[in-house]
């Protein structure tokens, strides 16, 4: 008898209470029929943007637009798909808002434009840029591709990305790359601190240079590479015994390091001008 | 040869350095052949842009001279010494920092939004906490700066603190390499330091154009 009695109640505030939330929300879907490894370009300034693979020939855009200030701009032709979150008069951060979740092939090539929003790409072959002042940048079970990122402020997180050529500038955004490896791994930070777990593999080269940001990168005792540490102001460690080698410049104790390891197949750099660098061993 | 073989040695094939291999290549990479064409295409403009526009010869001859008092830069030797592979993917690598700097300020000086950069308009300073240092900046950073105080302004702040940031980043890296000017690893730092500015430039110009 009660359960009766409140059943219409709550029906009737549960109806009222989306109502007030969904106002001013205009969901969009968008489909496109694509080729073959086609051109992906998303430029969203405020909000996140989450891209997975999907099914092959077709992109599938999901948008919730928070506002009427705020609208939709696609283009496409046969290979390749622009959306853009164009921005009307007297918009700003709350109601220029647009959430994206997107499906894309997964030998698409990708570019996402995002502010201050979360960029997640996740199972993607293809070619993948981001871009942003504040946005978070994940990239997840990526491989194959070029990997560019540039960001002021946001944190950068790769997760698994084999044979990749990544290539990251940040400011102040922390930078965290974990089983990621490839030919050619560069990455550019001030402030921000970058950390790397992996093997260093792929015969590549690694560059990882900083401020005054500290640098820690942790390898396995199998890890084959050729080594070169050096910070100007800041204090140096290595956990492993290197096998002793030339540089072009005086190692101070403390300063610097430099030698190889195994078989010394990939070129490793570290420097910094006043953050401390770390080469630790992984403990199994 | 792969793609990625063939952007290590491109700027050769831009100075004219064609080898059958290259040339195959070329002919079976659609997406390399048309990045050539574009860097042809761009530095073509960049010709004509010099030409038409600031700065004149007598800036690249000053900042040159600047650079070479400053032990940055030396005349090019008879025999150059063998670079670092790092330096492998340019053989004038170095000039990017310098070409950077140059395409900021051409690209501020060019960038005309509505109603920026005018001699009348009012200039926005930042507002300084009390015992807040403020970093001189240069007069091109200082105009990017009132560009995005009319702009941007609630991110003003934030585009002045990365500049610090880049701006302390390229110091330390020139003093670094007056120190030991044929330190290659300073040389990339200071590359690097330059590619960030370069990068706060782009985000802020590009930001601010979809307000």
């Amino acid at each position: 008898m009660i359960a009766v009695s409140w059943a219409p109640k709550a029906v009737t505030v549960l109806a009222l209470t989306g109502l007030a939330f969904g106002a001013g929300e205009i969901r969009k879907e968008l489909h496109f029929k694509v080729g073959k490894r086609p051109m992906v370009s998303i430029n969203n300034p405020y909000g996140p943007v989450v891209v997975r693979a999907g099914a092959p020939h077709q992109v599938v855009v999901s948008a919730i637009l928070h506002s009427d200030k705020v609208e939709l701009d696609q283009s496409s032709t046969r290979n390749r798909v622009d959306v853009i979150s164009h921005l009307l008069a007297g918009s700003d951060q709350n109601t220029g808002l647009v959430e994206y979740e997107v499906q894309v092939p997964p030998e698409a090539d990708l570019t996402v434009h995002s502010e201050n929003g979360r960029i997640h790409i996740e199972n993607l072959q293809g070619d993948i840029a981001t871009e942003g002042s504040d946005s978070s940048v994940e990239v997840l079970d990526c491989a194959n591709g070029h990997v560019h990122v540039k960001t002021l402020n946001g944190p950068v997180n790769l997760s698994n990305v084999r044979n990749g050529h990544i290539e990251i500038v940040s400011m102040g955004g922390d930078v965290l790359l974990s089983g990621v490896d490839g030919p050619w791994v560069s990455v550019n930070s001030n402030t921000g601190r970058i950390q790397y777990a992996g093997n260093f593999g792929d015969e590549g080269e690694y560059d990882f240079t900083s401020h005054t940001g500290d640098i820690e990168a942790v390898a396995p005792a199998f890890a084959s590479i050729d080594v070169v540490a050096r910070s100007n102001q800041g204090r140096v460690e290595n956990d492993f015994s290197l096998e002793p080698k030339h540089t072009p410049f005086y190692v101070k104790g403390g300063n610097a390091f430099a030698g190889t390891l195994n078989k010394a197949a990939s070129s490793v750099k570290l420097f910094s001008f006043s953050g401390r660098i770390h080469l630790k061993k992984r403990q199994n | 040869m792969n793609c990625l073989e063939f952007e290590r040695i491109l700027p050769e094939v831009l100075e004219g350095g064609h080898t059958t291999e290259r040339q195959a290549h070329l002919n079976s990479c659609p997406a390399c052949s048309n990045l050539l064409a574009d860097l042809k295409d761009i530095s073509l403009q960049a010709k004509t842009l010099a030409d038409s526009a600031e700065p004149s010869p007598m800036v690249w001859n000053a900042l040159e001279a600047q650079l070479r008092s400053e032990g940055l830069i030396r005349r090019p030797a008879a025999a150059a010494p063998a670079r670092s592979p790092w330096f492998r993917r340019s053989k004038t690598v170095w000039l990017v920092p310098v070409v950077a700097a140059l395409a900021i300020v051409v690209g501020i000086k060019l960038y005309h939004p509505a109603g920026a950069g005018e001699k009348q308009q009012a200039v926005k300073h930042i507002v300084v906490a009390p015992g807040q240092t403020v970093r001189p900046v240069s007069s091109d950073d200082q105009q990017f700066l009132n560009t995005m105080a009319t702009r941007r302004p609630a991110r003003q702040a934030r585009y002045r603190a990365d500049m610090d940031d880049a701006n302390a980043f390229i110091h330390d890296a020139e003093q670094a390499l007056k120190s030991n000017p044929g330190d290659v690893y300073a040389q990339q730092m200071l590359i690097n330091a330059y590619e960030q500015k370069q990068m706060l430039y782009d985000l802020a110009v590009d930001r601010s154009s979809l307000q």
